[in-house]
């Protein structure tokens, strides 16, 4: 996976630098830039793919993401969300983010929904490890749900006519049984 | 996957180009101090002075294990007892940010104090990616202030050197191991020290009770490792709570503190998950904590949070 190049948007997480590192070892070119960078300097660094991090903002509260609204506007390439990043693509595609009832920190059990490239290879039910305080409450119109867990029901969202997807959970984090998994299916959706 | 020879090379390049002239390393004698030691001194030699600060809230007999290191290492071994300072700096301090800020700028005031003596410009710092992350940037929230990124004053004299800043700890074990380092697999202790593992205030008697705590809780749980009864976690440590609670020692009535036990399985310090000690070994470090400790500790209890939603030290 020499040529591929994805950028992550550091939208201030805990974990932007772990996805920077599991790209890194999976062999893609990655850097990790600020979200308040430019979309032209993005598109001519020529990327196949973009990794929005999550975040301390608060998406249930109406928190901004830097220019994550732009990325996804203009993008002409993949783009994955993670936590903040995955509830900012729902509210900016028409969804509702709201508080969660019951947050979700540290282990739940990832239930995966069907098929999708995006889990291909990852079992029905696996450990995952998650921490977010909002939860997206309506997906929004052309995206489906491609994975649960018992306190949140929409821990994975892509659209249905474009490369846009969102997780809730944390793909990067070591104690995701199948992050890695995940990432490689997506580094693959970038590569092609 | 991680290339620790061909980051050692690189590094040694870089670290070359850097430093011009004399330069400083605080080494505390954990991994991440200990190899940026070792890289800096490949890079630019004599030149290099390792220095070992006893801040008095260092583990049982672990300054002098430290000095031995540094000195097997072949490293220009400087060492200063700095144990009143810090623990006069820290009287009166209970919230945990200001104990690591009160640390974090001592530390550095006896690195200037040593480095104007010996004309060095350069401070050498073993700092790695969980330091400046949970520290805190303009993007991202302060988790807790790490000594040696959040918790440095703004006036700071030295140019900061951090050649391990992108790493995490699996990937510095790495370049421990292709470098010989004995201490490879050591586990992670904080700069600050026993210092956030005593919630409160500091002073010496608690100090000393969550030194001895530390002490049992690290040769129970290794000896259980060892035996291959359960296996090593990542960390495991005691912390002192400042909670009072009721015991009865030979018929008499005792009221002492509380010692929490952490163990956590980590990879990298950025999630975790509880150890699954067996009940035999925290009965044997309970029993051996109270008894070695009689009056001043009462009761023992056992960490069960995960990182998140609570981090792997207390403060």
């Amino acid at each position: 996976m020499r040529n591929v190049k994805i950028y992550v948007i550091d939208n201030g997480g805990q974990w932007t630098h772990r996805e920077w590192r599991v790209l890194k070892y999976l062999g893609v070119k990655t850097h990790i830039v600020p979200n308040t960078t430019p979309y032209d300097e993005i598109e001519s660094a020529g990327i196949d793919g973009l990794v929005l991090s999550g975040g301390s903002p608060r998406i249930g509260l109406k928190d901004q993401l830097g220019r994550c609204g732009e990325y996804l506007e203009k993008g002409n390439f993949p783009i994955l969300g993670i936590c903040a990043g995955h509830q900012f693509i729902a509210r900016y595609f028409g969804g509702e983010v709201k508080p969660a009832l019951v947050p979700e920190f540290g282990k739940i059990e990832l239930i995966v929904d069907g098929e999708h490239p995006l889990f291909d290879g990852v079992p029905d039910r696996s450990t995952a490890w998650a921490s977010h305080n909002d939860e997206i409450t309506r997906v929004p119109k052309n995206f489906e749900v491609l994975a649960h867990s018992e306190g949140c029901e929409v821990e994975a969202i892509a659209h249905k006519d474009k490369p846009i997807f969102g997780l809730q959970f944390h793909p990067e984090v070591e104690h995701t049984e199948f992050g890695v998994r995940i990432f490689k299916n997506f580094v693959k959706i970038c590569k092609k | 996957m991680f290339d620790a020879k061909q980051f050692i090379e690189e590094s040694v390049q870089l670290i070359r180009k850097e430093i011009k002239g004399n330069a400083l390393i605080a080494c505390s004698g954990g991994v991440d101090s200990t190899v940026a030691a070792v890289l800096v001194n490949k890079a630019i030699g004599e030149k290099l002075v390792a220095l070992h600060v006893d801040t008095g809230l260092m583990r049982k007999n672990e300054s002098q294990q430290v000095k031995k290191l540094i000195e097997e290492l072949g490293l220009n071994l400087r060492f200063v007892d700095a144990s009143e300072r810090f623990l006069s700096a820290l009287r009166g301090i209970t919230d945990p940010e200001k104990k690591r800020k009160v640390i974090g700028e001592l530390f550095i005031r006896i690195f200037e104090e040593i480095a104007d003596e010996m004309g060095a410009k350069y401070l050498v710092q073993g700092t790695i990616a969980p330091d400046w992350i949970e520290s805190g940037d303009k993007l991202r929230e302060t988790i807790k202030s790490h000594h040696n990124v959040g918790g440095l004053p703004e006036n700071i004299k030295l140019k900061i050197v951090e050649p391990l800043r992108d790493l995490y700890k699996d990937e510095v074990r790495e370049i421990a191991r292709e470098l010989n380092i004995p201490i490879s697999e050591r586990q992670p202790f904080p700069g600050p020290g026993l210092a956030i593992r005593i919630i409160g205030e500091v002073t010496k008697e608690k100090v000393e009770i969550v030194r001895e705590s530390c002490s049992i809780v690290e040769e129970e749980i290794e000896k259980a490792a060892n035996l291959e009864i359960m296996v090593l976690p990542w960390q495991y440590f005691a912390v002192l709570l400042p909670l009072r609670t009721v015991g009865v020692h030979g018929d008499k009535r005792a009221y002492g503190y509380t010692i929490a036990v952490r163990a956590i399985q980590s990879v990298d310090a950025m999630s975790g998950a509880f150890s699954r000690v067996p009940y035999e070994i925290l009965d044997k470090i309970a029993t051996r904590i109270t008894n070695t400790l009689g009056d001043k500790v009462t009761r023992v209890v056992y960490d069960i949070t995960n990182k998140p939603p609570a981090t792997i030290e207390w403060e």
